[in-house]
C-alpha cells in the first residue's frame, strides 16, 4: 500500500455490517482514534435500527488557522452537499466533539429493479457508505476544496488572494497561496519528533523532489524542497516557520483538479505529513529486514567454525527432543 | 494532548487471528487472520544468495517491499494471482518470522487502524511460553520502527482472567484454559502472577480439530473440493459442531432421527462454479469430543482435558487450590462449542469429588472435608477474552506508569522489555 486511504476502514466496516444485517445485531458504542488526532465515536442502538449516530472530533487548530464554530470554513455546506438527506447534523455536537451527525440508513438511495443480494451491497449504496466513511476528508478538506474548486473553474474568490493557513495536524498548519487564478502554491513546514525520523524524512523528501524529474512525470505538480522558509511565506507568523525537516512546496494547476481528480488531490494534500511519516516508518522496517539478513549471514559464517551439533534423541512420549544448537538459539532470537 | 490521554492501542496476536482495537471498547475494531501475502517473485534463488537478493529487489522496483497484503485480503489475493505467497508469522502462538511480523504490524497500524503509532501507548500480548528474547525483539520493533511512546507486553492468561469475572473487581486467581487456533495451554494464575512450573499444555487446538473434522468427512467419502477443504471444514466446525454429554447417547440419537441431526452443507466450487453439497453427521459431536478423548485424534497422548486441568491445579501450591478450582476461566475461539463448558464442569467436578470421597473413605468417615467448589466460567466475550482483558487493563490509570517508555528504551536498551510489572489496579 503506497498511499494512505481516504475512507476510514473502521467506519466503513460498521456501516456495511449495519446494512447487511439490519435486523440482528447488538448495541454498539465504539471509539476510534486516527492519525492527527481525529476521533470518531459511533453509536447504534437496536431501538432505532436505522439510525447511527456518528461524532467526529478534529485536531486542535494552530493560532493562525481558526475554526469557525468549531468547524473549518465551509464544512457544513460540504457535508450537506456530499450526504444529502442521509445525514442530519445535530447542533450542538456531543461533549468533546466538533461534529455530530445522525445517519438515517433507510434514506440511502435504493437501486430500482435490482434484487437484494444478501452478501453484497449494491454499488450506489456502497459509494455513499464510502463517502460517509470519508467524513474526515469532507470536513477537514472543505476550505482546501473550496480554493481548489475555484482554481478548476479559473475564478478568484474575493478576499482569498493572500496566504491562507489551514489545519494540518494538531497545532500545526500548512499554507495555501492562490495566485491569479492560474495556480495554487501549497507549502508544508515539515516537523518530526524523533532524530532518526528527521534524517530519514529529509532524505525521503529530497528523493521525492528528484524523482519528479524522471520522464513520464511531467504532468505531476512541480515540487521543491528547501531547508529555509521560501519567499511565499513572508507574511506568515514566526512560530509557524520553524521546521526541522525543511519546507516542501507544490504548485497545483487547474488540470490537476478537474473532475474526479479533485477528491484525490484534496486527500493527498490534506494528509501529506502522515504520508511522509508512513513511508519513513516503512523504510525503517525495510532496513531492519536487511539488517536481520546480514546478521543471519554473519552467524552462518560463525557456525561453520563450530563442531557438529549433537544428535537428537527421542523422548518417551514419541516427540523428538532436539538439543538447541547455537545456530537455532540465535536464529530464534534474531530472525 | 499527549499520548497518555489518548486510548491505548491493544493488539492481541494469535496464531490464527489477530485482534486489534482501542482500549475502552468492548470488542476489537478488527479481527483479521494472522497471515501475510508477500510478493517474492523477484527473489531469484539461483544466484549467490545475499547479493542477488538486494540487486533483484532493487531491480523489481523501488516499491517492491510495500507490495504485500495482510488478513483476508492476503488470502483472496493469493488465490487470485499466483505471485503472492502466504506466510504465517506466528506458529503455535510464537512469532517465528520477525520480518513478516513487522510488516504485519505496519499494515495493521497504518491500513486498518489508521493511527499514528507515535500518539498512542501500545499493549501487546504474548503467550506464557515466549522467551525473554522474543519480548526484546517485540520491544525493539515497536520502539525503533514505530517510535511508540510506551509499550506493555501482557500475558494472555492474565488478561483473560479479567474478562471472565462477574464482579466489578476482577478476580486475579484462577485457571485459564486458553484454546486457540495454534496452541492450548492450561495456566494457573494466583493474584495476577502465573505459576510457571504448573503450566500444562495440551497438544490439540483449533486447527487440529478442523483437520480431524476434515479427515472424518473424507473417510466417509464426502465430496469436498480440495482447494477449499480446510476452510470449509473450519466453517463446518464453527457452525455445526457441539459438545455432547455422552457419545453413546448421541450416536443413538443420530441413528434414530437422522433428519433432525444430520445437516447439509451446500456451496459452489470456486474453480468451476459447479454447486456441490455434502452431509454433516457424526462429525458434529465427534470433533469437539477430541478434548475429552484425545486418543481418537492423536496417537500418543491419552490424557483428557479435565484431567490435565486437575493435574495442573494439583501441582500448584496447596493453599491456592481451592481458589483455582473455583475460577476456571475459558478463553479462545475453540472453547465456544455449545455444551463445552457444561461438559468440562461435569467431568472436572467428578474427578475432584472422587478424590475427596476416596480421602474421606481412607480416614474412616470420622473427618469429612469441606466439598470443593468447581466452577467453569463461560462468558459472552470468550472469543476475544484476551483482547477484552487488554482493553480493560489499558484503561486503568496505572497502565501508563507501568509501561516501558521510549525514554527508558533509549537509555537502557531492549532489555527493559524482558519483564512487565503486574500493577495494583488489576486487583
Amino acid at each position: 500500500m503506497i498511499l494512505l486511504q481516504s475512507p476510514s476502514r473502521f467506519l466503513l466496516q460498521i456501516l456495511q455490517d449495519r446494512l447487511l444485517s439490519p435486523d440482528k445485531g447488538v448495541d454498539l458504542d465504539c471509539h476510534s482514534v486516527e492519525f492527527d488526532d481525529v476521533r470518531y465515536h459511533i453509536q447504534f442502538s437496536m431501538r432505532n435500527p436505522h439510525v447511527v449516530v456518528l461524532s467526529v472530533s478534529l485536531p486542535i487548530p494552530p493560532p493562525e488557522a481558526i475554526f469557525f464554530d468549531g468547524l473549518p470554513f465551509g464544512a457544513i455546506e460540504a457535508i450537506k452537499a456530499a450526504y444529502g438527506a442521509v445525514a442530519q447534523i445535530l447542533d450542538p455536537p456531543k461533549d468533546g466533539y466538533n461534529l455530530t451527525m445522525k445517519l438515517n440508513l433507510s434514506k440511502l438511495p435504493s437501486d430500482e429493479g435490482s434484487t437484494r443480494f444478501l452478501c453484497k451491497i449494491p454499488e450506489q449504496r456502497q459509494a455513499l457508505l464510502v463517502k460517509i466513511a470519508s467524513v474526515r476528508e469532507v470536513v477537514l478538506g472543505a476550505p482546501l476544496r473550496f480554493v481548489l474548486k475555484n482554481l478548476a473553474t479559473k475564478t478568484v474568490a474575493p478576499e482569498m488572494d493572500q496566504l491562507i493557513a489551514l489545519v494540518h495536524r494538531p497545532k500545526e498548519s500548512f499554507f495555501l497561496l492562490p495566485q491569479q487564478a492560474e495556480k495554487v502554491t501549497v507549502i508544508y513546514p515539515m516537523r518530526f519528533q524523533d532524530s532518526t525520523d528527521i534524517v530519514l524524512a529529509t532524505s525521503f523528501l529530497q528523493e521525492l523532489i528528484e524523482s519528479r524529474r524522471t520522464a513520464g512525470l511531467n504532468n505531476a505538480p512541480s515540487c521543491m524542497w528547501s531547508p529555509s522558509p521560501p519567499l511565499e511565506l513572508k507574511g506568515a507568523p514566526a512560530q509557524a516557520l520553524t521546521a526541522n525537516a525543511g519546507f516542501v512546496t507544490f504548485v497545483i494547476f487547474p488540470r490537476h483538479v478537474e473532475g474526479k481528480k479533485l477528491d484525490r488531490t484534496v486527500w493527498s494534500l490534506l494528509t501529506f505529513h502522515a504520508y511522509v511519516s508512513y513511508h519513513v516508518k516503512c523504510s525503517e522496517g525495510f532496513m531492519h529486514t536487511r539488517m536481520r539478513r546480514r546478521v543471519e549471514s554473519l552467524i552462518q559464517a560463525l557456525d561453520r567454525a563450530k563442531p557438529e551439533s549433537e544428535k537428537s534423541k527421542k523422548s518417551v512420549s514419541g516427540k523428538s527432543f532436539k538439543r538447541l544448537s547455537l545456530n537455532e538459539a540465535h536464529s530464534n532470537s534474531n530472525s | 494532548m499527549d499520548a497518555a490521554s489518548r486510548p491505548a492501542v491493544v493488539i492481541d496476536n494469535g496464531t490464527g487471528y489477530t485482534k486489534i482495537g482501542f482500549a475502552g471498547n468492548v470488542e476489537p475494531s478488527f479481527v483479521i487472520p494472522s497471515v501475510v501475502a508477500v510478493n517474492e517473485s523477484f527473489l531469484n534463488q539461483s544466484e549467490g544468495r545475499n547479493m542477488g537478493n538486494y540487486i533483484a529487489q532493487y531491480n523489481a522496483g523501488i516499491m517492491a517491499d510495500l507490495d504485500f497484503f495482510i488478513g483476508e485480503e492476503a488470502v483472496s489475493q493469493s488465490r487470485a494471482s499466483g505471485i503472492y505467497n502466504l506466510s504465517y508469522p506466528i506458529q503455535h502462538s510464537q512469532v517465528t518470522n520477525w520480518d513478516t511480523m513487522e510488516k504485519f504490524w505496519q499494515q495493521c497500524i497504518y491500513n486498518y487502524l489508521s493511527c499514528d503509532p507515535e500518539d498512542h501507548y501500545f499493549l501487546l500480548t504474548e503467550s506464557p511460553i515466549t522467551s525473554p528474547e522474543d519480548r526484546e525483539c517485540m520491544g525493539e520493533i515497536m520502539f525503533e520502527t514505530f517510535n511508540v511512546p510506551g509499550l506493555y507486553i501482557a500475558l494472555q492468561p492474565v488478561l483473560a482472567l479479567s474478562a471472565g469475572c462477574s464482579t466489578p473487581k476482577p478476580q486475579m486467581t484462577g485457571v485459564v484454559v486458553d484454546i486457540g487456533d495454534g496452541a492450548t495451554h492450561v495456566v494457573p494464575v494466583v493474584d495476577g502472577y502465573i505459576i510457571g512450573s504448573s503450566i500444562k499444555s495440551f497438544p490439540i487446538s483449533g486447527s487440529d480439530i478442523t483437520q480431524f473434522v476434515l479427515q472424518l468427512l473424507r473417510e466417509r467419502g464426502e465430496l469436498i473440493p480440495p482447494e477449499d477443504s480446510f476452510e470449509i471444514a473450519g466453517k463446518v466446525k464453527e457452525m455445526y459442531c457441539y459438545n455432547s454429554s455422552s457419545i453413546v447417547k448421541e450416536y443413538n440419537k443420530y441413528d434414530k432421527k437422522p433428519e433432525k441431526y444430520i445437516k447439509q452443507w451446500t456451496g459452489v466450487k470456486p474453480m468451476t462454479g459447479v454447486p456441490f453439497s455434502f452431509d454433516i453427521g457424526y462429525e458434529r459431536f465427534l470433533g469437539p469430543e477430541v478434548f475429552f478423548h484425545p486418543e481418537i485424534c492423536v496417537d500418543d497422548f491419552r490424557t483428557p482435558l479435565p484431567d490435565v486441568i486437575d493435574m495442573c491445579v494439583q501441582s500448584a501450591p496447596i493453599d491456592t487450590r481451592r481458589g483455582l478450582y473455583k475460577n476456571v476461566v475459558l478463553s479462545g475461539g475453540s472453547t465456544m462449542f455449545k455444551g463445552f463448558q457444561k461438559r468440562l464442569q461435569t467431568d472436572l467436578k467428578k474427578i475432584v469429588d472422587d478424590r475427596i470421597a476416596a480421602s474421606n473413605a481412607r480416614l474412616g468417615g470420622n473427618v469429612k472435608s469441606h466439598p470443593v467448589e468447581v466452577n467453569v466460567v463461560s462468558h459472552p466475550v470468550q472469543r476475544f477474552a484476551v483482547w477484552f482483558g487488554g482493553s480493560v487493563v489499558a484503561s486503568l490509570p496505572e497502565f501508563h506508569e507501568s509501561s516501558h517508555t521510549k525514554e527508558d528504551y533509549d537509555e537502557y536498551g531492549a532489555s527493559i522489555c524482558r519483564t512487565s510489572p503486574i500493577f495494583k489496579g488489576m486487583y
